[in-house]
């Protein structure tokens, strides 16, 4: 059975739940698989590693291959919120030792630390791109009103208008203007913000096994970075990763790292080619038991 | 410069800041108690490692300055909230603020004591499991599971069986006994995590860099820690511990990146040693002060030597 972890309101779950239905193989959709009457059985012991997980209350099936999109958030329903905390902790453990054990092919197989901060900000990821030598916006991060507006003046005498502040929780970002560095210190006076040079027009790209996937046709210094592209998902232990471009003042730069890929984001072709290949790689020559590089994620 | 990030109410931050003002190596504390407020950043990302400034309340550190980072985050509990903001709003700031400063230490090219990213496996227990037995431990059989039979199974196969959260939640190791078995039913709510249970002295490795301190702790309870709560005893001492098992402590402390690591192991009276988990933020204070093993000594050397204190060493010249 290929199972796929996450919810038929994300197009990714769905068309690759349809697409392995399609070619005849059982495919199973659940969103949080230790929820009763989900059972797990995960030794450890002499003999090595025994790993079993079942759905309802029939035999355990062999998994073949499991497309993890979601890391199983229990219905509080029915619990105190204490104790309900302590549960999807003991759950969201269980469910990342299970995965980091099975010897299918798992996509993606997180490591500890991604697991753990899967909004981890761009900014975190900053060491593994320049590791993989890809070029990153320049960025401020500051408590500083006059830091902040001295990166603005340094942008704004290169002919780049306005600075880009980004949340460091959220996926929110506001293009700061003239009129905004009030409210701006305001912020600032408060907690340091993420400040960017801001890009041009971004294209997506997915990382998928070991193609690189665009969304359009590549320039050709975009095209340039699909070996640091592959390094990079291969390095943060990734078969699954979208990636963003975009023209910066000195060349083209990494503008986003997205762990949980988004088919929204790519047109119909390029969704299409990250679909094949995911089934490609789900339905793939099991691997052996590949616990991921913690020092790399 | 040493900077030191962390709780001033923290005897682990207050031992650590004591000990580098016995060297007498300077040092600056970004009080977490009170971060972000009374303290600044202006940090700039150009192509490289970061550059600029960190400054607290009466000082200003430039980061190339800086030798070495000690950090150990407070709880909510430990902290100022921002102020002048509904709750939400200041635990928001809060957490960017927080996150300003993660990003920060995580991309210093100085040692830093602990980078957040390599303990984040000391939230799922069985998980760092895998990584033990990676790096060379033997660890205890161990199940986690759903199934009451599979548990009852476990317990008639290994007899002694304790149990303890899987997660990094906090939990006193017990012993399954009747009253635990008479409830395994509940256990289809949800996994929990069992160990056959292993006799013998419990050992405690503290790693710093590559040097290992190893403490052996005499004790009849099945969780030391607690010893004192259940009216039990507790003896530190140093001890040695066999080259495979030093060298698997520096391992897997290498494999998760962390500079500063404390190790749960046991040694059997037949002489197996098992490790049961790598805590990435000890609490060294209680061992030192009963052992007088310099353990903070030699994080202090470590902050102030920086780079120049991690080349590679061999084994046998690390072991304490």
């Amino acid at each position: 059975m290929h199972l796929i972890l996450g919810h038929t309101q994300d197009a990714c779950c769905a068309d690759v739940l349809f697409r392995l239905r399609k070619r005849g193989l059982r495919a199973r959709l659940v969103p949080a698989p230790l929820e009763p009457p989900g059972r797990l059985f995960w030794q450890l012991d002499s003999n090595g590693l025994t790993t079993r997980l079942t759905f309802d209350d029939g035999p355990a099936e062999e998994i073949e291959s499991v497309f993890v999109r979601s890391t199983g958030w229990l219905d509080p329903n029915g619990w105190e919120p204490a104790d309900h905390a302590y549960m999807q902790s003991e759950t969201h453990a269980a469910l990342l030792a299970c995965l980091a054990g099975l010897p299918c092919p798992v996509i993606n197989r997180a490591s500890a630390a991604l697991w753990y901060r899967p909004r981890n900000s761009f900014a975190g990821w900053l060491p593994l791109l320049r590791r993989c030598g890809l070029p990153a916006p320049e960025m401020v991060l500051t408590d500083d009103p006059e830091e902040a507006r001295a990166f603005g003046r340094r942008l704004e005498a290169a002919g780049v208008p306005g600075v880009v502040c980004t949340s460091l929780t959220q996926h929110t970002a506001w293009l700061v203007g003239p009129a905004d560095w009030d409210g701006l210190a305001a912020v600032q006076a408060r907690t340091p913000v993420c400040l960017s040079e801001p890009h041009g027009p971004a294209l997506a790209a997915c990382v998928v096994g070991r193609r690189v996937i665009w969304n359009g046709r590549p320039g050709s210094s975009a095209a340039a970075l699909e070996p640091r592209l592959l390094r990079l998902a291969a390095e943060a232990g990734l078969d699954f990763l979208e990636v963003a471009v975009a023209p910066v003042r000195r060349g083209t730069a990494v503008v986003l790292v997205e762990p949980l890929p988004q088919l929204e984001h790519f047109g119909p072709s390029a969704r299409a080619g990250m679909v094949d290949s995911l089934i490609g790689l789900l339905t793939g020559k099991p691997n052996a038991v590949r616990v991921p590089q913690e020092a790399h994620a | 410069m040493i900077l030191v990030a962390g709780g001033i109410a923290d005897s682990v931050t207050e031992l650590v800041c004591a000990r580098l003002a016995a060297c007498d190596y300077a040092y600056r504390l970004l009080d977490l108690g009170s971060y972000p407020v009374n303290h600044g950043m202006a940090v700039r990302w150009k192509g490289g490692r970061p550059e600029g400034r960190v400054s607290g309340p009466e000082w200003e550190l430039d980061l190339d300055e800086i030798s070495g980072v000690f950090v150990r985050f407070l709880g909510p509990e430990g902290r100022l909230t921002v102020p002048d903001l509904p709750p939400v709003t200041a635990a928001a700031a809060q957490a960017e603020a927080d996150t300003a400063l993660i990003a920060l230490f995580e991309d210093l090219a100085c040692p830093v004591v602990n980078r957040l990213g390599g303990g984040m496996s000391n939230n799922s227990k069985p998980y760092q499991a895998l990584l033990l037995v990676r790096a060379g431990f033997q660890v205890p059989p161990t199940l986690v599971t759903s199934d009451p039979d599979a548990v009852r199974a476990f317990h008639a196969e290994h007899g002694e069986v304790i149990y303890k959260s899987a997660s990094g939640v906090r939990s006193i190791v017990r012993r399954l006994g009747p009253e635990q078995l008479a409830r395994l039913h509940l256990l289809r709510n949800g996994p929990a995590q069992f160990q056959a249970f292993i006799p013998g002295d419990n050992v405690r490795v503290h790693t710093v860099g590559d040097e290992l301190f190893a403490t052996r702790v005499k004790s009849d309870a099945v969780d030391y820690r607690y010893a004192r709560r259940d009216g039990l005893s507790v003896e530190m001492e140093p001890a040695e511990l066999p080259r495979a098992v030093a060298r698997a402590c520096l391992r897997i402390a290498r494999e998760l990146d962390l500079l500063h690591v404390g190790i749960d192991l046991k040694q059997t009276p037949d002489g197996e040693w098992f490790c049961f988990e790598v805590n990435p933020c000890p609490g060294f204070v209680f061992y030192e002060r009963q052992t007088g093993q310099p353990i903070s000594l030699a994080l202090a050397e470590l902050l102030y030597r920086g780079n120049a204190a991690l080349p590679e060493r061999t084994e046998e010249a690390a072991m304490n």
